[in-house]
C-alpha cells in the first residue's frame, strides 16, 4: 500500500504542476501579419421610415391622476386648480378631563398648506388668488365653466407667495373664517390662481404620488368651553385644474408626446431584416424633427422614452417591462429642430429568441409621465423628409472563414 | 488487468479536460494552426529525437512494442511565452495536455493501445484598437479576436512482436471544433454598444499509420513510420470545406554505445503542401512541406537511492507549414522554431508509475516576429 500511496502522491504532484499555470492569452495584434484574415468593418444607412404607421392619442395619465395641480396665466396655457375638501370632524375628544368630547364653536383662522413643485423663480411678486366654489362643483368643469365662479364675490383672498419659496411645503394663512352653508355638510371647495406682474405658472402636489395639500381650521369649542382650541386638517376629495385651451387629441400629422393629459405615440415600422434580425447593430439613432418648441416650464426637462410593445392592443397595448431595451433621449423646454432617440437596445430586443414574435412596434411616451407640464411635439411620415428616420450603424457580416 | 478500467477512466477523464484548457501561441492564428507536439515527457527532454521510439507517443504504432505490461499515461505542459510584436512584447502562458493513452497486451506479441493527442492547436487570441469615425465621429474601437478548439487525434494502434522486427499499425480520427469569436467594444461613454459575432467550426478526418522497429546492431534500433491522412473536413452552420491532410513520415535510431549512455535521433517530413489548395481557395497564404529533426542524449549516471535517474538533453528544430501573413498569391516569412531540452526521469510507487520531467526552452520566429518559449512537460506512466 505505501507504494500506491507514492503513486498517488506522485499523481497529485505532476497534476498540480501541469495544471498550476494561469491562462494569459491575449495579446495585441501584429498587423496584417498576426491579425485575422477578416476585419470588423463599421457602415451606415439612412433609412426613411416612410412606411410607418403612426399615431397619437392623448389620455393615458389624466388630469385627475396627475401628481401635480397647475395655476398658470401663460399666454399659451391657462390653468386653475380646483380642490374639495371633505368636511372636518365637528367635534374632538379631550383626555384628563371630565369631558369626554368638545364640538366646534367658532372658526379662527382657516391655513392651506401647499406643496410647491415648480415655479418660474425669475418671475418675482407671485400671488395666489383663492376663490370659494359651490362645495359641490361639476368635476367635468372647463376653464370656461369655471369662470363665473372666479368673481370678487367668491374672492377668499389673495395672498403672497414669497420670491424666496421654493420647492417644498408652505402654509398660506387664507382667511380668519369661512362661513360653510349647513347644506354643505362641512365640504369646502376653493379655486386657485395665480396673479404675477409678468406671465407664468405654479405647481403644487396633488397627492398622487405627491404632498396633497391640506386645509387647516383653527377652532374654538363652544361656550362655555370656548376657550379650548383644536384644529382641524382635512385633505381634498377631489383635486384637478382646467385648462385654456382645452386639451384635444393630437392632429393628423402630429406625433405628441407628454403634456397632460399625457399623448403617447404609437409607431409601427417596417425595418430591413438586416436591422433587425442582426446582432451587429452597433448603434441605430430614430431621429424625430420637432414640430413648434418643447413644451413646459421654462428650463424645465424631460426624457421621450420609446419601448418596445410585446402585446398590439392599439392604444392599450402591452409594453415590455425592461427598461434596458427602451431606448431615452433627454428633450429641453424651448428646443427645436431635430431630437435623436437611441433605438439600439429595442433592435436588439427584436434580434433576441424572446422578442422576435413581437411585433414591430414601438410606444412614444414622456418620462415622468403625468408629473411634469413637458410636451412635445414630432412630426408624423406624412411629413416627408422630416418625417421620422431611422440612423443605423451595423457591423457588416464578418467573415470567419473555413477552415 | 483488473485495475485497468479505473487507469483507463481517469486518463480519458483527463483528455475531456484537456481542450477547455489548452490555449497556445498567437501564430496558430494562420492555416490550421500549430502543429501540436504530441510528445511524452522523455521524449521532450530528448529533443523529440526518441519520438519514433517512444510507446507514449503517438508516432510509430511499432514502437507500442516497448510496453511489456498493462498501462496508462498522461501528459501535462506549462508553457509559458513571450511574444513580440514588434513595439514591445507581450507575456503569455497556457496549460495542455498533449498526449494521454492506454495500452495493454494481448499475449506477448501483440500489444495494442488507444492513444489521444493534440494535432491541431487553433488556441489564440488578439486585440487590436483603432480609431473608426463611423457617422463622421471619431471613436476609439478595440476588437478582440479569439479562437478556442482545435483538433485532436484519436488512434488505436497495435504492435507486433517479430523475431527480427516489431511492426505497428494505427487507425487515426482526427476530431474536434473551434469556437471562434470576434468582438468590438467602444469606450463606456460612447453611444455605441458592443458587438459581438461567433462561429463553431466542427472537424472530422480520418488517417492510417504503420510503422516498424528494426535492431541492425546489438545496442542500435532503427525505425520508421509513415502515416496517411485523408481530408480534414470543417462545417460550420452554413458552409463546409475539405483540406487534403499530409502525408507524415518520420525515421529515427536509438543507440546505447556505451553503459548508461543513449543516443536518439528523428527526422521527419510532412507533406503539408497538399493542403496548400484549400487553404488559398480560402483566402489563406499556401501551406508548405515541413522537415523537423530531434536529437537527443541521455545518460544514466545518477541514482536516486537505488533507482536510475536518468539525465535527458536534446535540440530540435521544425518548419512550420502555415506562413505568416501573406495571401493565397503572395506567401509571407515561412515560420520556424528550435529549442534546448532538457530533463530526467525516475520510477516511483515501486516501479509502478514512472515521471518524465521534459524541459523545452526555444524561440519560433518568421520575419521580424518571434516568440520565446519555455515549456515544462510532466509525464506520468502507471503500470498497475
Amino acid at each position: 500500500m505505501s507504494a500506491w500511496r507514492s503513486a498517488v502522491f506522485v499523481t497529485g504532484l505532476a497534476a498540480a504542476a501541469a495544471m498550476g499555470c494561469q491562462e494569459k492569452v491575449t495579446t495585441p495584434s501584429r498587423c496584417p501579419a498576426l491579425c485575422p484574415a477578416s476585419k470588423v468593418e463599421l457602415a451606415d444607412t439612412l433609412l426613411p421610415l416612410a412606411d410607418t404607421a403612426d399615431t397619437s392619442v392623448r389620455g393615458f395619465v389624466l388630469i385627475r391622476e396627475a401628481t401635480y395641480l397647475l395655476a398658470s396665466t401663460l399666454d399659451s396655457l391657462q390653468a386653475v386648480t380646483l380642490i374639495r375638501f371633505s368636511a372636518h370632524d365637528t367635534l374632538w375628544t379631550v383626555s384628563g378631563t371630565k369631558l369626554d368630547s368638545l364640538y366646534v364653536g367658532t372658526q379662527d383662522s382657516l391655513v392651506l398648506t401647499l406643496s410647491l413643485a415648480q415655479r418660474d423663480t425669475t418671475v418675482k411678486n407671485l400671488r395666489m388668488v383663492i376663490w370659494r366654489l359651490p362645495a359641490q362643483f361639476d368635476t367635468g368643469a372647463t376653464y370656461q365653466s369655471i369662470q363665473p365662479f372666479l368673481a370678487d364675490s367668491t374672492l377668499i383672498d389673495t395672498v403672497a407667495i414669497a420670491d424666496t419659496a421654493i420647492a417644498g411645503s408652505h402654509t398660506f394663512n387664507i382667511a380668519d373664517s369661512l362661513h360653510i352653508p349647513p347644506g354643505d355638510s362641512g365640504v369646502v371647495s376653493l379655486a386657485i390662481g395665480i396673479v404675477a406682474p409678468s406671465k407664468t405658472a405654479l405647481t403644487f402636489g396633488s397627492g398622487n404620488l405627491s404632498t396633497a395639500p391640506l386645509l387647516t381650521t383653527y377652532v374654538h369649542a363652544r361656550a362655555p368651553f370656548d376657550t379650548a382650541t383644536s384644529l382641524f386638517s382635512v385633505s381634498p376629495s377631489v383635486a384637478l385644474f382646467v385648462l385654456n385651451p382645452a386639451p384635444v387629441q393630437p392632429p393628423p400629422g402630429i406625433l405628441a408626446v407628454g403634456g397632460i393629459p399625457t399623448a403617447r405615440t404609437l409607431m409601427r415600422l417596417s425595418l430591413p431584416k438586416l436591422v433587425v434580425d442582426s446582432a451587429s447593430v452597433v448603434r441605430a439613432t430614430l431621429l424625430l424633427n420637432t414640430v413648434g418648441a418643447v413644451g413646459g416650464f421654462a428650463g424645465d426637462s424631460f426624457y421621450v422614452v420609446a419601448e418596445p410593445v410585446v402585446r398590439d392592443y392599439g392604444v392599450k397595448s402591452v409594453l415590455w417591462p425592461d427598461s434596458a431595451t427602451s431606448g431615452i433621449v433627454l428633450v429641453h423646454q424651448g428646443q427645436s429642430g431635430q431630437i435623436q432617440l437611441d433605438m439600439a437596445p429595442i433592435l436588439r430586443f427584436w434580434g433576441t429568441a424572446q422578442g422576435d414574435s413581437t411585433p414591430r412596434l414601438i410606444m412614444l411616451r414622456g418620462y415622468p409621465e403625468g408629473s411634469i407640464l413637458g410636451a412635445v411635439n414630432f412630426a408624423s411620415h406624412t411629413a416627408g423628409a422630416l418625417g421620422p428616420q431611422l440612423e443605423v450603424t451595423y457591423v457588416k457580416p464578418y467573415s470567419f472563414g473555413v477552415p | 488487468m483488473r485495475r485497468a478500467p479505473a487507469v483507463l477512466a481517469a486518463l480519458l477523464a483527463c483528455a475531456g479536460a484537456s481542450r477547455a484548457a489548452a490555449q497556445d501561441s498567437v501564430f496558430g492564428i494562420r492555416g490550421l494552426g500549430l502543429l501540436d507536439r504530441g510528445v511524452s515527457g522523455k521524449s521532450a527532454a530528448l529533443g523529440g529525437g526518441y519520438v519514433v521510439f517512444d510507446p507514449s507517443a503517438a508516432v510509430n504504432p511499432a514502437s507500442l512494442a516497448g510496453w511489456h505490461t498493462t498501462a496508462g499515461w498522461a501528459v501535462g505542459a506549462g508553457s509559458f511565452r513571450s511574444f513580440d510584436y514588434g513595439t514591445g512584447t507581450s507575456s503569455l502562458s497556457a496549460t495542455r495536455f498533449p498526449v494521454v493513452g492506454f495500452a495493454g497486451g494481448i499475449g506477448e506479441k501483440v500489444v495494442v493501445a488507444i492513444t489521444a493527442s493534440d494535432y491541431l492547436d487553433r488556441n489564440w487570441s488578439v486585440q487590436q484598437t483603432d480609431t473608426v469615425s463611423p457617422r463622421g465621429t471619431p471613436v476609439v474601437a478595440s476588437d478582440n479576436t479569439q479562437s478556442a478548439g482545435g483538433v485532436t487525434d484519436l488512434r488505436l494502434a497495435m504492435a507486433y512482436r517479430l523475431p527480427n522486427i516489431t511492426v505497428g499499425f494505427g487507425a487515426h480520427v482526427l476530431t474536434g471544433s473551434t469556437n471562434t469569436s470576434v468582438s468590438r467594444h467602444f469606450p463606456d461613454d460612447s453611444a455605441f454598444v458592443p458587438y459581438t459575432q461567433a462561429q463553431t467550426t466542427n472537424y472530422a478526418g480520418v488517417g492510417f499509420s504503420a510503422g516498424a522497429l528494426v535492431s541492425p546492431l546489438p545496442g542500435l534500433v532503427t525505425g520508421a513510420s509513415v502515416r496517411v491522412n485523408g481530408r480534414l473536413r470543417a462545417t460550420t452552420t452554413d458552409t463546409a470545406a475539405d483540406v487534403p491532410m499530409p502525408v507524415e513520415v518520420n525515421a529515427g535510431f536509438y543507440d546505447q554505445p556505451l553503459p548508461g549512455l543513449a543516443v536518439a535521433g528523428t527526422v521527419g517530413w510532412a507533406s503539408w503542401s497538399r493542403a496548400a489548395g484549400a487553404l488559398a481557395a480560402a483566402g489563406q497564404a499556401r501551406s508548405r512541406d515541413v522537415w523537423s529533426v530531434g536529437l537527443g542524449v541521455e545518460v544514466g549516471v545518477l541514482r536516486l537511492g537505488r533507482r536510475p535517474l536518468p539525465l535527458r538533453f536534446g535540440y530540435r528544430w521544425r518548419q512550420l507549414p502555415f506562413p505568416i501573413g501573406g495571401d493565397a498569391t503572395t506567401p509571407g516569412p515561412a515560420l520556424s522554431e528550435h529549442a534546448v531540452t532538457t530533463g530526467l526521469g525516475f520510477d516511483t510507487a515501486g516501479g509502478r508509475a514512472t515521471v518524465d520531467l521534459g524541459l523545452d526552452i526555444g524561440s519560433r520566429a518568421a520575419g521580424t516576429l518571434s516568440e520565446s518559449f519555455t515549456t515544462l512537460y510532466v509525464g506520468l506512466t502507471i503500470r498497475p
